[in-house]
């Protein structure tokens, strides 16, 4: 066994009213691969940027090397020898990749106030091929790179400072072959070196073949340290949910069946990344569209609603004979929509439950004089939250007081209080618990056996399998594939068509900024 | 597992009671500050503050600023400023006075001209934030600016101070009339603003334009009928400030906006707007600025240390009300 390289020591973090991080100890030995994994919201994202100096936590405290270790911010992290990759894009577009290696570094080749931009690209591409990624020239421009190659680039800065711990935040799931392939070899190679490794992942598969041990999350909380051959998909499925899943957690029909009425026609939709996209939604259909977070299905969700306009086509409701203009008349035509980023775009987190489910049926409420009276707001609301169950004090209770998951059914209370037909929910189960997501999944298929029409934008491909009638998987902003609901239909066969060959991907990144 | 759940429940709670201290003290606050701005002026001015002439005396001061922060509470809400507000109650102002003395024109056709003109300078802010996508209180300057010059061209015109003749406007000085308008523009100010489509998606905006139009609100119209009600608002005080003050000068009217904007924030208004924002905090604020002005000004202290004090009150206030949970700044620009 490896001496310990970092140790965390009763670490809290709090988001307001939520506690992201519990007493949270946890050690990292030399030569250690350790697997961090967790439901979305479980802490994991939240407890890798305080060791990388992304954030602070509120108490609790670290061990680097046996030295006290508080991180003021990522550089401090950095040189302190911490580096982590992130999911999200990372680098900078309109400036040369030896640059972006060098973010934040450039000072270190400053001669008489200037930069040696010779020496920096130099040492830049020396980075680039020790990690096996000679093919990418240091000096092109950023934006000339796709998507993958960015990645690349993000993990040669972090290998800048020579770090001792290595965090890899849900990285791999960017990745094609190419990138996997750099990473793991350095992660081999953090191994081979006695340095540490902390990966996250959701792929089990991935952790299975990685890690050498693994820790699980859950609320906050550490639940248990897996190690060898303990380390099973079915152990650790088991221990992030904390129950036996049941059964019936998704559809338990495996039937593709929908009414043959078209309620949304969508043609040749051209925006941001999608281009082109035909759509049809039918009634009684869950219509998934599936892909990477850049593929453009969020856009695509946006123009369904009519936030975003595309440039080309139009957006049909065919039984009502109206085209989709603005969110007034989508709103007016019983559609609903529920963006991927709750907090800023579906809810008002000052304003109470009640002026938030009441928000869009307003104009329905409207009496004599326009007048809205305290009391039928009241029990509208109160409705919505027993149909759902929403913990509260109250109606007047403000958002800012409830958790994610509770935040997440006022969204959708709005919605059901306005009896909307035709839903386009863009990762509606994101961030929130095992209990809250069985219960969006229950209403989902309320929903539909009530004929209503559901498209539902997601990433996770569990979700998407379990919950649909169809799936279109979409990369560069074009669908790629569609499936139809069946008990052989697995994540392979989809993510296939997400992520594609690495050739035909090129400029992705660039057109998507 | 359980000591931990315990844990989580504690500290749970001890932020929920932070957050309703904070509820409580932003509510209870304007009273107490209006209560103590009251007993600190009739010591200060040994009791005249509380005569039964100054009572009269500050309801009539507070009657020009409580209509038009009635009308302004609605841009408010939404988060929005303006700014011109002032600079048009000046200019409708000399409307209504030159419409007589120059023209000859009878004083209802005089007071709807004051009433459009004021109207249509807010509602070229409440436009021109719309179709420009700025934020209104940049737009307000403009206008602000514009009106400040018709103001002066205009009174230039028409001979400097112009004085109001009082047999034929003398009547809006009649305080039945003025207690009547006052009680029936506020009566319709909380009724849209708290029961009714209008008032509810201008707290709206104010809270989140997002999630807003993402349900159904059609922004535009919303901050068009906003800035439509200050108009309608600033034109009718903007009559009645004529006929008190009995003259107009390039100076009528200005410092009306600043008024307001401490007003509000003295009253507990929030300044970023959405759901928290109360007709009721429009008249304690009222009460508190006039009472505050007119006891300072009883008490012998000179005008421009009453502006210093009112500027200096409005940061303290700010400072301390400000949510800064909401991760929302007050946006000047």
């Amino acid at each position: 066994m490896g001496k310990p390289i970092l140790k965390a020591m009763g670490v809290n973090k709090n988001f307001g009213p939520t506690r992201a991080l519990v007493d949270v100890d946890f050690l990292l030995r030399s030569g250690e691969i350790h697997g961090l994994i967790g439901e979305n919201g479980s802490g994991k994202s939240t407890f890798s940027s305080i060791v990388a100096g992304a954030q602070t936590c509120d108490s609790g405290r670290f061990e680097l090397n046996g030295q006290d270790y508080m991180p003021q911010n990522m550089v401090d992290a950095q040189n302190k020898g911490i580096g982590m990759i992130v999911q999200e894009q990372g680098t900078i577009g309109n400036i040369s990749v030896a640059s972006n290696v060098f973010t934040g570094r450039l000072h270190e080749f400053t001669k008489y106030g200037f930069i040696n931009m010779k020496d920096v690209t130099k040492r830049a591409q020396e980075i680039l091929n020790d990690i096996g990624a000679g093919d990418i020239d240091a000096a092109s421009m950023t934006a000339s790179l796709n998507f993958e190659d960015r990645k690349i680039v993000e993990i040669a800065r972090v290998m800048v400072a020579d770090p001792n711990v290595l965090i890899i935040d849900e990285t791999t799931t960017a990745l094609a072959m190419k990138g996997r392939e750099i990473l793991f070899n350095l992660i081999e190679r953090f191994k081979s070196d006695n340095k540490g490794v902390i990966f996250i992942s959701h792929d089990l598969d991935e952790l299975m073949n990685v890690c050498n041990k693994v820790t699980i999350l859950r609320d906050g909380h550490i639940i248990d340290t897996l190690e060898g051959g303990d380390i099973t998909e079915d152990n650790m499925r088991r221990l992030m949910v904390g129950r036996e899943l049941s059964k019936h957690y998704f559809r338990s029909d495996f039937e593709c069946t929908y009414d043959d009425t078209v309620v949304l026609d969508a043609k040749q939709i051209t925006f941001g990344p999608v281009t082109n996209v035909d759509l049809q939604l039918h009634k009684g259909e869950i219509l998934g569209v599936c892909g990477l977070s850049d593929c453009g299905m969020h856009e695509l969700g946006k123009v369904l609603f009519g936030i975003e306009k595309s440039i080309t086509g139009s957006v049909t409701l065919p039984e009502r004979g109206v085209d989709i203009k603005d969110p007034y008349s989508s709103v007016k035509q019983d559609m609903a929509y529920l963006s991927k980023d709750r907090d800023r775009e579906s809810i008002i987190l000052s304003a109470s439950i009640m002026e938030n489910i009441v928000l869009p049926s307003l104009s329905t409420m409207s009496k004599i004089f326009g007048l809205i009276s305290n009391k039928s707001e009241k029990s509208f609301t109160e409705e919505q939250i027993d149909i759902l169950g929403i913990k509260c004090r109250e109606p007047k209770q403000r958002l800012t007081e409830l958790s994610g998951g509770n935040k997440q059914k006022v969204a959708f209370s709005k919605w059901l209080g306005r009896n909307s037909n035709i839903l386009i929910l863009d990762c509606p189960t994101r961030g929130i618990d095992v209990g809250v997501k069985a219960a969006i999944y229950r209403l989902l298929e309320d929903m539909k056996a009530n004929g209503k029409a559901i498209v539902l934008i997601s990433e996770e491909l569990p979700e998407m399998i379990g919950m649909c009638d169809r799936m279109l998987v979409m990369k560069d902003g074009e669908i790629t594939a569609e499936f139809k609901r069946s008990p052989e239909l697995s994540e392979a066969d989809i993510i296939k068509y997400m992520i594609g060959s690495v050739n035909n991907n090129a400029n992705t990144s660039a057109s998507s900024n | 597992m359980l000591t931990q759940a315990q844990a989580a429940i504690d500290v749970n709670e001890l932020l929920l009671k932070k957050a309703r201290r904070k509820d409580i003290f932003m509510l209870v606050f304007p009273f107490v500050g209006l209560i103590f701005t009251i007993i600190i002026m009739t010591f200060a001015t040994r009791g005249l503050f509380l005569s039964n002439e100054n009572i009269v005396n500050i309801m009539n001061q507070s009657f020009t600023t409580a209509l038009v922060a009635i009308g302004a509470a609605f841009v408010y809400a939404q988060g929005g400023m303006d700014f011109s507000l002032g600079a048009a109650c000046g200019v409708a102002q000399m409307v209504f006075i030159g419409s007589y003395t120059h023209f000859g024109l009878p004083v209802w056709v005089g007071a709807v001209g004051a009433i459009l003109v004021a109207v249509t300078a807010t509602m070229i802010v409440g436009f021109g934030s719309y179709i420009l996508h700025l934020q209104p209180f940049v737009v307000s300057l403009c206008v602000r600016s514009a009106c400040t010059g018709i103001l002066v061209a205009g009174c230039n015109a028409l001979g400097r101070n112009i004085l109001v003749p009082m047999d034929i406007y003398g009547f809006l000085n009649n305080n039945t009339l003025k207690v009547t308008v006052l009680l029936l523009v506020l009566l319709i100010g909380w009724f849209l603003f708290e029961k009714t489509r209008v008032g509810k998606e201008e707290k709206a905006i104010g809270g989140n334009i997002l999630t807003a139009v993402q349900s159904g609100v059609r922004s535009g119209r919303t901050v068009v009928t906003a800035h439509l009600i200050l108009g309608l608002c600033v034109g009718i005080a903007a009559c009645f400030q004529m006929a008190r003050a009995g003259t107009v000068s390039t100076q009528s009217g200005s410092g009306l906006e600043f008024n307001i904007m401490i007003a509000l924030a003295l009253g507990g208004f929030p300044m970023a707007g959405g759901s928290s924002a109360k007709i009721r905090s429009v008249i304690v604020g009222v009460l508190i600025i006039t009472s505050l002005t007119n006891g300072l000004t009883l008490a012998g202290v000179d005008n421009s240390y009453i502006n210093m004090i009112k500027g200096l009150l409005f940061i303290v206030i700010v400072a301390i009300s400000y949510d800064r949970s909401n991760l929302k700044q007050v946006v000047f620009m």
